[in-house]
């Protein structure tokens, strides 16, 4: 809980007149990403959304589906660090933040401990195949992000800022995965869908990818300018009924709560928890700042349900008997949930 | 404020058990002002967690992922002014992961070279130990083996822990796979167990908007580690009048199917009931409920306030009271309308 939705301490409250910069902003973003993604509109939104709210997040999808590219791109247009780690059975958390070695001191001859940086230290990584892993390297990975700094050795090492993990996981079916614990996909901000594309964006992409053409991305902005943009997202306002259609939608998803739906109780193993509440709200803030407006509608909201809820609903066995999946789920407790009149 | 004043006459035997009262009272009603600052709700458990820390005892919460578990338990350490760390408990998670490893290290001076203890984790005041039953045993069983000695071993070198050390560990509820129950002895070592839940509407809507808004609350300290220690020796020292340890040990013995008197209820649901350590608990517990009441004695009322902590994890019902949907919740309910308190109780 200490994890993406709270703000730092000392962070200072931007003017709304931020707003107008992040609206010209993520268009300048999304321009240069046009330049080499084909479609994936949505994940796009969806990602910018994410990292202007400073939140983690994870890519979902079949391989081929641009989730490296996307990210690639993101990083070179922020003038972001960038580093990749592949997830693999046998990675060791100090593959990824670090180790001490022994090391000798040149002029004197003795040998002292050193910090070596991991690949930890930059402000984007993205790690690939995350449940490709074993648990206590996720689990290092997953400590990282929530604590945004490394402890080796009963030292401290604070990474820069910002800092982002941007997670893909393969299908859970193969063997050999190591599926993350709910408690983990949980610090995870938003669960972003990277789904095939339709015929002729692929025939585009085909065309693009064996030309001779290089594309060249421009720095559209820094990391620092995302730090603002963090903050300025956090001073967007909620309005106290769309709070309350956000819990509400969440309460929606939990079996045990006396009057819950139906469906739920038979379909839901686990619902969403406070965290889903918090980044939902978040997340719809980042949602409208995207659109240059200091104050949330329920368009917002809707428009970062899935991804925010995808990862933190578990299904019962019934749900995989009648074939019902998280979305579908998802959509039906939108439907029942009255929103606020007069909005 | 109140600190101080305990410090200056912290002298031991010349301070007088009533000040010290007053002054726990007041270092609680500190902490719990902090606290709320960044937790809304959840007051029971806040309040249990408090009394454990008075009583020198570990906590055992089991909650779904997501109800601000760590929050609370950070806020508390920082509230405390203790040092804390928390580590996620995974498959393979190894022993040497929690207490520590030796490495070879050269001496400066000699060019000698040395085992170096390298202290893991578990050298800290406040440890939260998130997800205690995806560990394997041998690896629960070592912070187990710490909880209890407060020092740990490693190739025969014996560490003490700091002071104080408490072992705040996390459950999750929901049936998995490849999970590890903590078997009931290991469960026994921990003072309380509680249940976390979803906050209700109202409140999860304000922790929504304290939230994700721009400022966040600072935690102050209130009382040092030092301090604190003090204090659980003023607890320690409370005065509890016989009848009330009669009753607490009653609780406790009428909950074991096997002892003459068993209670036909308990004959039907539990297979195995409380042990020792639960009539010793129920009066540490209820010392410390008293005196960060205020009071510098133990009433009925205090025993029965810490029953379901003390006692949930340590009856276990049996296959009947699960096919009736009756838990140890239920079971202690009962236990409490059988057993009869002393009448000079209060």
């Amino acid at each position: 809980m200490t994890s993406s939705p709270v703000a730092e301490p000392g962070v200072q409250q931007s003017p709304s007149s931020l707003l107008p910069r992040i609206k010209e902003a993520r268009l300048q973003i999304l321009n240069e990403l046009r330049k080499i993604v084909v479609g994936q509109e949505e994940p796009l939104n969806q990602i910018l959304i994410g990292m202007f709210a400073g939140g983690h997040l994870m890519l979902q999808g079949p391989p081929g589906t641009a989730k490296t590219l996307s990210i690639v791109s993101i990083a070179k247009v922020m003038n972001l660090d960038f580093k990749r780690i592949q997830f693999t059975p046998d990675l060791m958390p100090s593959d990824i933040s670090g180790t001490e070695i022994l090391e000798e001191d040149q002029t004197t001859g003795h040998r002292v401990t050193k910090f070596v940086a991991g690949p930890v230290f930059c402000n984007l990584i993205m790690a690939d195949e995350i449940n490709r892993t074993p648990p206590k390297t996720q689990a290092g990975l997953l400590e990282v992000m929530q604590e945004r700094q490394v402890t080796i050795g009963g030292q401290t090492y604070a990474l820069p800022k910002p800092f982002y993990v941007m997670a893909t996981q393969i299908s859970m079916e193969q063997e050999g995965t190591y599926p993350l614990p709910e408690a983990q996909q949980d610090r995870f901000m938003l669960s972003i869908m990277m789904n095939y594309l339709p015929d002729d964006q692929e025939v585009e992409v085909v065309r693009n990818s064996t030309s001779a053409v290089r594309v060249e991305l421009e720095k559209v902005i820094e990391g620092e300018e995302l730090l603002d943009f963090t903050a300025a997202v956090r001073g967007v306002t909620l309005p106290p009924e769309i709070g309350q259609f956000i819990v509400d939608l969440t309460f929606a998803t939990r079996p045990t709560i006396a009057g819950c739906p139906d469906f739920v109780k038979d379909y839901v193993s686990w619902g969403a928890g406070l965290r889903a509440s918090q980044n939902i709200a978040l997340a719809s803030k980042s949602a409208a700042a995207c659109d240059g407006r200091g104050v949330v509608t329920i368009e917002d909201v809707k428009a970062v349900l899935m991804p925010v809820l995808r990862h933190r609903i578990g299904l019962s066995f019934r749900a995989e008997v009648d074939r019902v999946s998280v979305e579908d789920l998802i959509n039906r407790i939108i439907s029942i949930t009255p929103t606020p009149a007069g909005k | 404020m109140a600190t101080e004043t305990i410090e200056e006459t912290a002298v031991p035997t010349e301070i007088s058990a009533a000040d010290a009262i007053a002054a726990i009272a007041q270092g609680k009603e500190r902490i719990l002002h902090e606290v709320r600052k960044v937790i809304v709700g959840q007051n029971q458990v806040v309040e249990d967690v408090i009394t454990t820390f008075f009583a020198g005892g570990h906590c055992l919460i089991t909650g779904v992922p997501g109800l601000a578990k760590t929050l609370l338990i950070s806020s508390l350490g920082r509230a405390l002014d203790l040092r804390f760390r928390r580590v996620q408990f995974t498959p393979d998670l190894m022993p040497a992961d929690i207490t520590g490893t030796e490495v070879l290290e050269e001496d400066r001076t000699t060019g000698q070279r040395n085992m170096k203890f390298r202290p893991g984790p578990v050298f800290t005041n406040i440890l939260l130990a998130d997800e205690i039953n995806r560990t394997p045993p041998k690896t629960q069983a070592a912070l187990l083996e710490a909880m209890q000695e407060h020092q740990v071993t490693v190739s025969g070198n014996t560490y003490l822990l700091e002071e104080p050390f408490f072992v705040l560990a996390t459950q999750n509820p929901i049936e998995q796979e490849g999970t590890y129950p903590l078997p009931e002895i290991q469960q026994d070592r921990f003072m309380f167990s509680l249940i976390i839940d979803y906050l209700p509407k109202n409140e999860e809507l304000a922790v929504v908007n304290s939230t994700t808004s721009v400022s966040v609350s600072d935690v102050q300290k209130c009382i040092d580690g030092q301090t604190l220690m003090f204090y659980q020796d003023i607890v320690r020292q409370t005065p509890v009048a016989e009848p009330i340890i009669r009753y607490a040990v009653e609780l406790t013995a009428r909950s074991r199917p096997g002892e003459p008197g068993a209670p036909q209820f308990i004959k039907d649901y539990v297979s195995w009931g409380a042990s020792i350590r639960g009539s010793h608990y129920l009066i540490l517990g209820a010392k410390a409920r008293a005196v960060l009441n205020g009071r510098p004695y133990v009433t009925v009322k205090d025993v029965q306030s810490v029953a379901a902590a003390v006692l949930r994890h340590r009856i276990v019902t049996n296959f009947r009271a699960e096919s009736e949907g009756i838990n140890s919740e239920e079971i202690i309910r009962r236990l409490q309308e059988t057993v009869q308190p002393p009448k000079s109780g209060l």
